[in-house]
């Protein structure tokens, strides 16, 4: 038996409570920067800002970004990037706009369901297509991404205007709607919630059972305990106040469990080990058998789905596809990683992080609209934080 | 950078050195911590005008760590205690390394820091580059290194590459760039590990040329037999502190040694009974050229046989093909154009270090920061890196037997670090070593080639490593050994290939082999 978490003092919870905070410092500094900006923002807008309803905005109004950081950190952490995903994005949402509104129709009509899932089968799939041209274009003919991606993103541009011909496409029909505006029913929320918050304790004892087998030392059960137990709060309060006002949204739904996916991918299996491993050292992986190119592939093509979730949320979330669909996500999504510390210089790089970033750029943008700052500051506002954040971060790895 | 302000701080203070006039560099008390390691521990020494000041210690001992408080990396401040040159406190500003060099003190680090993708000579006078009205004069830079390069003999090319050298030429610039300073204080931090004995010869020459003309210099090495061929004093460091410091006439190997370590070790080498098998690995008549310019053959013929459970050393002067037929072999640098490879009986010609692997071959490369680690990564990812495979199903790592058989390297091999966690770029020069050795005996293959496994390491663990190899070869693992501790290659094979010019120039029983004849073979005079 574990003897350390019989003996719980409050020094001893103290001490190891600021060990954990010393050791993480740059992902605590980023969490605290952005409750800094919420309060903030709370402050400014008379308390509007945390309400249920702007909180639910605010938390969906990321989402569609947030699939395409999802992906780029990976990318960015085997050293390349991505400027193609806003557009690729644009041009799943416009495709998938055209087959909802001019061809379901007439080959398939009145089928909503299934033409639902077609849309999103057609969607899915041409962005894993493209994610798989462009990676074998840079893993296998050995073209930069930069060079690549920024390639693509003119092409689909063009790809486009191409489908929508200047015009915009309706993709309204209620139940294709349903992915980018819909809200689970209360009641169902709270069955995920504790779903996952089980789910949750579950692994943690699991994972110390384990570790107990192999006769590894424990940290302090209590320390677990609390971490497992400040998560599950957190989806909690989530939950409590999205319940208030619609319920939990489909698309964030769909989010979280993309960005859970990809964490454990990351952290969890030889692909994401390896690409780690490929962004920190290219040569040394090469020599412990890392097969580079087949990995740097599946890269792109696990980015190239993300874009199509992306771009079929986008459809159904704005309810039409239009000229400007996906315009600069791209440039969104990559601040994003880098405000959640992935280093640019690849290697580096956590999604939760990335999520965190995501969260702070929505919750600047919307803080921002609702105190009617003009469009043309927000951006200035945004690119300083940016820097900003930047800085802070080399400014703490450099006196660490 | 201002440069008439970065001269040693005006607010020197004079003290008397109690030695005398002929100390030119005092430590005092100086301690400097890590988080969760103290690398130096109440370091008080004094080193004297004009001699060569040997510094010795295991693994992690330190010795890095106090030579870079003198060069800067480390500036004033971020240390506790003084240090003190020709009287006047040392007091370095952060991020102003050409500082040091003001001072008078010119460092080699332990680690490569040339700029790989640049020539010799824009190496060697980076940042003095000769100007001529704003811009750089090119023809008096490439004249001076030119210069610099015939007048201590190096046979290296000015207008080079850098990435193109082997190691050796690598740390042979940048012992040259040191030289260019023409500095008071010359340190080198294991200058040796990476050259052969012809090249040690040179540069103990030079060594003692700079001595005649009143430069002091110190030396660190894992070599002790070089302290006793260079040094006036030798000071011992032990878990950071200052075990002992004295003149080396009075010292021996053998008490060098269990000053070191801490005990008595009355052999070098592990006894081992080894009873070679049948033959694994057969080589006939291999030639290869370098895959970028395929007009350069860097091997020119080589052959030889490798049997299960045997050691065979390989040795040879620096390029003479040791590497390059290690990288060949593993897929990965020669592009092969005549001759075979056959292991166990059948041909192979692998096109990677994955096909290598997957064939059964493992490969301890020679430069460990480039091609042996993630430098960025814990020690624990960095062992496990080949050795997923074998922890991993498609979905899922059991990170707890990834951990566990960690563990058991790391512990074995004693590398020293707090937990396995800890970054591999906070880890002393011998600890890196140790976890690239790690990994890759961990990948249990057929056979094991290593590239100068023991660079930079402690004559403790080096002794670790042996046994380490002698388990490997009971369980009929067949190894090959590259070099250029020829003692080594002398206690630890059952046959010795000696290469020269990219040939192999001859195989000799350990019962026959001598290190005049294996000096022989490789020069090709025999
Ligand atoms: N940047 C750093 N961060 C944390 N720990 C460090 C850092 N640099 C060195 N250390 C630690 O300080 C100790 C001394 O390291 P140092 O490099 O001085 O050893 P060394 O005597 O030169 O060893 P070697 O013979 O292996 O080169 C080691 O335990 C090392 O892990
Ligand atoms: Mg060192």
């Amino acid at each position: 038996m574990n003897t350390t978490s019989n003996n719980v003092s409050v020094q001893g919870v103290i001490a190891n409570l600021a060990k954990q905070f010393r050791a993480n410092i740059q992902t605590y500094a980023i969490i605290v920067a952005m409750i800094f900006i919420w309060i903030l923002f709370a402050i400014a807008t008379g308390g509007r800002y945390l309400s249920a309803q702007n909180v639910s905005n605010l938390i969906r109004q990321m989402t569609v970004t947030s699939f395409l950081a999802v992906g780029m950190v990976l990318v960015i952490v085997t050293g390349g990037i991505d400027l193609s995903v806003g557009k690729v994005a644009g041009f799943v949402s416009v495709i998938v706009a055209q087959f909802q509104a001019n061809i379901w129709n007439k080959i398939l009509p009145g089928q909503e369901l299934l033409t639902t899932i077609l849309s999103v089968v057609v969607g899915l799939g041409i962005g894993t297509l493209v994610g798989a041209i462009q990676g074998y274009i840079i893993s296998y003919l050995a073209v930069p991404s930069f060079i690549v991606t920024l390639g693509a993103q003119w092409a689909f541009n063009g790809g486009i205007l191409i489908v929508t011909q200047g015009k915009t496409i309706p993709a309204n029909q209620p139940l294709f709607s349903w992915i980018g505006q819909g809200y689970l029913k209360p009641i169902a929320g709270w069955v995920v919630a504790l779903g996952v918050i089980v789910l949750l304790f579950y692994t943690m004892f699991n994972s110390r059972q384990k570790k107990r087998r192999y006769g590894f030392e424990l940290s302090p059960l209590y320390m677990d305990v609390l971490k497992t137990a400040l998560y599950s709060v957190l989806i909690l309060v989530y939950v409590v106040v999205v319940n208030s006002f619609n319920g939990v949204s489909i698309p964030v739904l769909l989010l979280a469990i993309s960005a859970v996916v990809m964490a454990y991918v990351s952290n969890n299996t030889r692909f994401g080990r390896y690409a780690y491993a490929i962004g920190g050292n290219r040569e040394a992986a090469r020599l412990s058998g890392v097969n580079i190119k087949k990995n740097v592939f599946s890269i792109f093509v696990v980015m190239g789905l993300l874009c199509g979730v992306s771009g079929v949320v986008l459809a159904s979330y704005i309810g039409y596809g239009t000229v400007a669909a996906g315009q600069g996500y791209e440039l969104d999504a990559i601040a994003s990683c880098i405000l959640g510390g992935t280093s640019t210089l690849g290697g580096e790089g956590t999604v939760f992080g990335a999520m965190v970033g995501a969260l702070i750029m929505a919750s600047l943008t919307n803080g921002l609209q609702i105190l009617n700052v003009p469009s043309s500051w927000q951006y200035v506002v945004k690119g300083i934080v940016l820097i900003l954040a930047v800085y802070t971060d080399v400014y703490f790895k450099k006196n660490r | 950078m201002n440069d008439e302000n970065t001269v040693i701080d005006a607010q020197v203070a004079k003290v008397n050195t109690p030695a005398g006039d002929d100390i030119i560099l005092d430590f005092r008390n100086v301690t400097k911590t890590f988080p969760g390691v103290v690398a130096l521990r109440d370091v008080s020494l004094q080193i004297k005008r004009g001699e060569i000041h040997g510094i010795c210690g295991e693994n992690g001992a330190g010795k890095s760590t106090l030579m870079k408080i003198l060069s800067g990396v480390y500036p004033w401040g971020t240390y506790e205690g003084q240090v003190f040159i020709e009287g006047q406190e040392l007091r370095l500003e952060s991020s102003s390394i050409r500082q040091a060099i003001e001072a008078g003190i010119a460092i080699v680090y332990q680690e490569l820091t040339l700029v790989p993708g640049i020539t010799v000579g824009e190496n060697i006078f980076l940042g003095k580059e000769p100007l001529e009205r704003g811009v750089i004069n090119w023809d008096k830079l490439y004249a001076d290194t030119q210069r610099l390069l015939e007048e201590y003999k190096l046979d290296i090319h000015p207008q080079a590459l850098v990435k193109n050298l082997g190691v050796g030429k690598m740390q042979m610039t940048e012992i040259a760039k040191a030289l260019s300073e023409n500095a008071r204080i010359l340190i080198l931090d294991e200058p040796t590990s990476a050259l052969a004995e012809a090249e040690i010869e040179k540069l103990m020459e030079i060594l003692r040329t700079l001595k005649e003309h009143g430069v002091t210099c110190i030396y660190i090495s894992h070599k002790l037999n070089e302290f006793f061929a260079i040094t006036d004093t030798i000071t011992v460091l032990r878990d950071g502190r200052v075990i002992t410091t004295q003149p080396t006439r009075n010292l021996t190997v053998e008490k060098l040694v269990s000053y070191m370590v801490g005990r008595e070790m009355t052999e070098r080498f592990p006894e081992s009974h080894r009873q070679p098998g049948e033959v694994v690995l057969e080589v006939e008549d291999l030639h290869a050229v370098d895959p970028e310019e395929p007009s350069r053959e860097v091997l020119k013929g080589v052959s030889f046989n490798l049997r299960k459970g045997e050691v065979l050393g390989i040795a040879g002067l620096m390029g003479s093909g040791r590497t390059e037929l290690a990288m060949t072999l593993f897929g990965e640098y020669g592009k092969i154009t005549r001759g075979t490879v056959k292991l166990e009986g059948r041909p192979i010609s692998p096109k990677s270090s994955r096909d290598a692997m997957m064939h059964g071959l493992s490969l301890v490369p020679e430069d460990r920061k480039r091609h042996g680690l993630v430098l960025i990564q814990s020690i624990l990812r960095n062992i496990s890196l080949p050795n997923l495979d074998r922890f991993a199903t498609w979905y899922k790592i059991d990170d707890n037997a990834e951990l566990k058989a960690s563990r058991t390297f790391a512990q074995s091999l004693a590398i020293k670090a707090p937990h396995l966690n800890v970054q591999c770029n906070t880890l002393s020069g011998g600890n890196q070593q140790k976890v690239v050795i790690s990994k890759w005996l961990m990948s249990n293959p057929k056979v094991l080639i290593m590239d100068d496994p023991t660079r930079g390491i402690d004559v403790g663990a080096k002794y670790e490593i042996y046994k380490l190899i002698n388990d490997l070869t009971a369980q009929g693992i067949a190894i090959i050994m590259i070099s250029s501790d020829l003692e080594e290659v002398l206690g630890m094979s059952n046959r010795v290939m000696v290469m020269h010019a990219g040939r192999s120039a001859g195989t000799l029983d350990i019962t026959e082999a001598t290190q005049e004849r294996v000096m022989a073979l490789a020069t090709g005079i025999a």
